[in-house]
């Protein structure tokens, strides 16, 4: 992927009749030189974001109901619309190929769309699950998705068809986010309660079952619960699970809790890390592993539109760097080649961050 | 805590006929298998009022007055309900196959966001000032001489006191009673008898009276007077606090806090209570406001259905005025924690029952939900609706000796196309 230079890209802006500049050596991936390359906006707030296998597009889910598609390269600022869903939708994954797109819809659905299509239409929509759609995940062979909802279900659905294949049993409360371990054999799921589960994939029988209370609060007040996974991820040698949420609930009506990631030894099935910013008050909304050895996470902040981006060390209890966001975030991703991040905001926009210092305008 | 799921597809195609058909065995009831507390409040054509109060202000996106796919419609969806054309928000299932029962007003303004002044002005039905409580004016003018139980009883564990009977005489102030527990100190202590008992009180009386004969204001033993005859009657009534909820009605109900507070509640309206007030808290929702209204309305809406029921099927809603509201509802408009803040301008609140026309909407909010299109109403309006479908007559002044007080705001009227 071609860098952009800043002070165009930002913009969304084209070369116009200049003839197009001779391609630009990468520079290399420094987390600390992370500036925005390009931004696109929406008039709605968005709910989350993936950037597809291909690195081609950007999708994000809106409270309009709608999927949005985007060029990364920020060439081409237009959008299309994904229009299928009667809900908002929070969760995005792709077939391994890169050619389809699966929606997890609040209004119980599965969405399947080509990713391509000039004028996308649903291929398929599933009934998946009694309420909520929380969340979609493909398997690493690609012959499986993964789907958690509020009938406490996880469940298996063979791709490309839609079949029913598998349904997971054990969570007493709302399952946030299930993914499979790399290996492909074992499903990991973690609830509104903070309870993490173990599942193997071909028997669908819960494995192992831990608890990580610390990323849940009951409000005695009000008698609520808060808690659950707003990101969730393996790591790609499949050693740790990484989950992003919230900690300390002191009044969880008004959101008062701090942002929280930790880390799971998935062999020992342990906490590893817990890692939480004191000095920040909001919600991790997104995390993703860089192969540079370091994790990027997004947050949104209880008051305030200063959403943040921590770039952390695993182990360690300080970033080593972050950025200051223009607004809330939403969730995060990172383009295959490892080089750029994606993040959708409360307030409509998505903006693109390149990890490597900018190209000085030629 | 567990929590109902979603409801489905199927769930939607509701009709009234299958719910008519579904209480058959509840009309029965009326004929023949009520209880002898019921038979005797029946039989007594004592009218009362249930106010069920979603505390903290529930949304009427996520309830009453759903927008889907607007702009601040919210991710929920719409569901029809057993009156046609009337859709309520999906969080309502059960409720959705008993609206025929019940009628919305979906145009209320109170002007105001604050919690306190929101709850004052719906209770008192004033703009401001001091004036007694709906379950006070109920208790007033619709319990019998002598009652079984405290006229305004209202269950909940916490909430802001309040003179709740203002210039009424204290014995129709809200009694409030903690949780299901009975209230303490009910039981009689070791080495009174009834005996004794009975001669403290005559000696209370006859001081009370040698006090009066003297010049002494009468206000003055009378609030003692009105403390000693509530303890007096919840004692004999000690039974219904202390009687554990049968199975059956904690599966109906639920065993949550809520549920056998409602339990209780249809215990208390049974045996001759005049109004019972049931607080549901926890809707006072700033952040995560589509998380927590998935919790706290998967809780009311089946157990106040199951509450509804047992008042329809025993034959007494006819006599009993059921009103759900909040303070005020809340913003159209997300915060950044996906919370909706206070918002009094455009929400809503339900009632059914005694003297109310069923399966009515009036007034309506527009497209975005931002303000009442039509049929504004305050909490004037409803006050005077509300005990004008009771029989009171709110035109009339309170009988203060010496003191005219309209019993409703003369500057409003009821919601006339509300009443039966």
């Amino acid at each position: 992927m071609t860098d952009i230079p800043e002070d165009e890209a930002a913009s969304g802006s084209q070369t116009g009749n200049h003839p197009a500049p001779p391609p630009l050596p990468e520079n290399p991936i420094d987390a600390t030189q992370t500036h925005v390359v390009a931004e696109f906006k929406h008039d709605i707030p968005l709910t989350t974001c993936r950037i597809d296998p291909t690195g081609t597009f950007v999708f994000a889910g809106a409270e309009d109901f709608h999927v949005y598609r985007w060029n990364v390269s920020g060439d081409d600022t237009s959008k299309t619309i994904f229009a299928g869903h009667q809900s908002w939708v929070r969760s995005l994954d792709f077939s391994r190929d890169g050619k389809l797109l699966f929606t997890a819809g609040y209004d119980h659905r599965i969405g399947v769309w080509n990713t391509a299509d000039a004028a996308p239409k649903p291929i398929n929509m599933i009934d998946a699950h009694k309420g909520w759609v929380r969340w979609v995940r493909v398997s690493p062979d690609g012959k499986l998705l993964a789907s958690c909802g509020n009938d406490n279900l996880i469940k298996l659905w063979s791709i490309p068809d839609g079949t029913l294949q598998q349904e997971f049993v054990g969570h007493d409360r709302y399952p946030y986010a299930a993914v499979f371990h790399p290996n492909g054999k074992r499903l990991a799921s973690f609830d509104l309660m903070g309870v993490i589960k173990d599942w193997d994939i071909e028997t669908g029988k819960e494995v192992r079952s831990t608890e990580a209370k610390f990323m849940w609060g009951f409000d005695q007040k009000f008698r609520a619960d808060m808690g659950g996974a707003r990101d969730m991820r393996f790591s790609e040698d499949g050693k740790t699970l990484i989950i992003a949420g919230l900690t300390e609930v002191t009044n969880a009506f008004a959101g008062v809790h701090k942002p929280m990631l930790l880390l799971v030894d998935w062999k020992k099935f342990e906490h590893r890390h817990k890692w939480k910013d004191d000095a920040y008050k909001g919600m991790v909304w997104g995390v993703c592993e860089h192969p540079g050895g370091f994790l990027v996470a997004s947050g949104a902040p209880q008051s305030g539109n200063k959403g943040m981006l921590w770039f952390l060390k695993p182990g360690e209890d300080k970033p080593f760097h972050s950025v200051q966001l223009s607004h809330c975030a939403r969730g995060l991703d990172i383009t295959p080649n490892k080089r750029q991040l994606a993040v959708p905001q409360f307030d409509g926009k998505l903006c693109v961050y390149q990890m490597t210092a900018p190209h000085k305008a030629v | 805590m567990q929590r109902e799921f979603g409801c489905n597809h199927i769930d939607h195609e509701i009709s009234r006929r299958s719910f008519v058909a579904g209480s058959a065995t509840g009309a029965a009831a009326v004929g023949g298998l009520l209880t002898p507390a019921q038979a005797k409040t029946l039989k007594s054509g004592q009218k009362r009022i249930l106010q069920i109060f979603l505390q903290g202000g529930v949304s009427q996106f996520e309830s009453w007055d759903p927008k889907p796919g607007t702009k601040y419609g919210g991710p929920f969806r719409s569901i029809p309900t057993s009156v046609p054309g009337t859709h309520i928000c999906e969080l309502l299932p059960h409720t959705a196959k008993r609206m025929h029962l019940l009628s919305i007003v979906r145009s209320v303004d109170l002007k105001t966001n604050d919690h306190r002044i929101g709850r004052l002005r719906l209770e008192k039905g004033r703009m401001a000032g001091e004036f007694p409580y709906i379950g006070a004016v109920a208790s007033k003018y619709l319990a019998p001489p002598n009652p079984p139980l405290p006229g305004y009883l209202h269950i909940s564990t916490r909430g802001i006191e309040d003179n709740t009977n203002a210039f009424l005489n204290a014995q129709h102030a809200q009694l409030k009673l903690l949780g299901v527990n009975a209230p303490e100190n009910l039981a009689r202590p070791a080495g009174i008898d009834e005996e004794v008992a009975q001669r403290r009180n005559e000696f209370r009386r006859l001081a009370n009276e040698r006090f009066a004969g003297r010049g002494g204001q009468p206000a003055f033993t009378e609030a003692f007077d009105s403390s000693f005859e509530m303890a007096r009657r919840l004692m004999k009534r000690k039974s219904l606090f202390e009687q554990e909820p049968s199975a059956k009605d904690v599966e109906r109900y639920g065993s949550h806090p809520f549920g056998v507070r409602c339990i209780l509640a249809r215990e208390l309206l049974n045996n001759g209570a005049t109004c019972v007030k049931v607080t549901h808290h926890g809707y006072d929702t700033h952040a995560e406001n589509f998380n927590f209204h998935l919790e706290q309305l998967d809780e009311f809406d089946k157990t106040f259905c199951m509450l509804l029921d047992d008042l329809h099927d025993s034959g007494m809603l006819e006599s009993t005025l059921v009103n759900v509201y909040s303070e005020f509802g809340r913003t159209p408009k997300l915060n950044q924690r996906y919370g909706r803040d206070h918002w009094g301008a455009s929400f809503s609140v339900a009632m059914g029952g005694c003297g109310i026309v069923p399966g009515a909407v009036v007034g309506s909010t527009n497209a975005d939900g931002t303000e009442v299109a039509e049929r504004e109403v305050g909490g004037g309006h409803l006050f005077h609706t509300y005990l004008q479908a009771l029989g009171v007559d709110t035109s009339q002044d309170h009988d203060i000796p010496g003191r005219p007080v309209p019993i409703g705001d003369p500057s409003v009227a009821p919601i006339e196309e509300l009443l039966a």
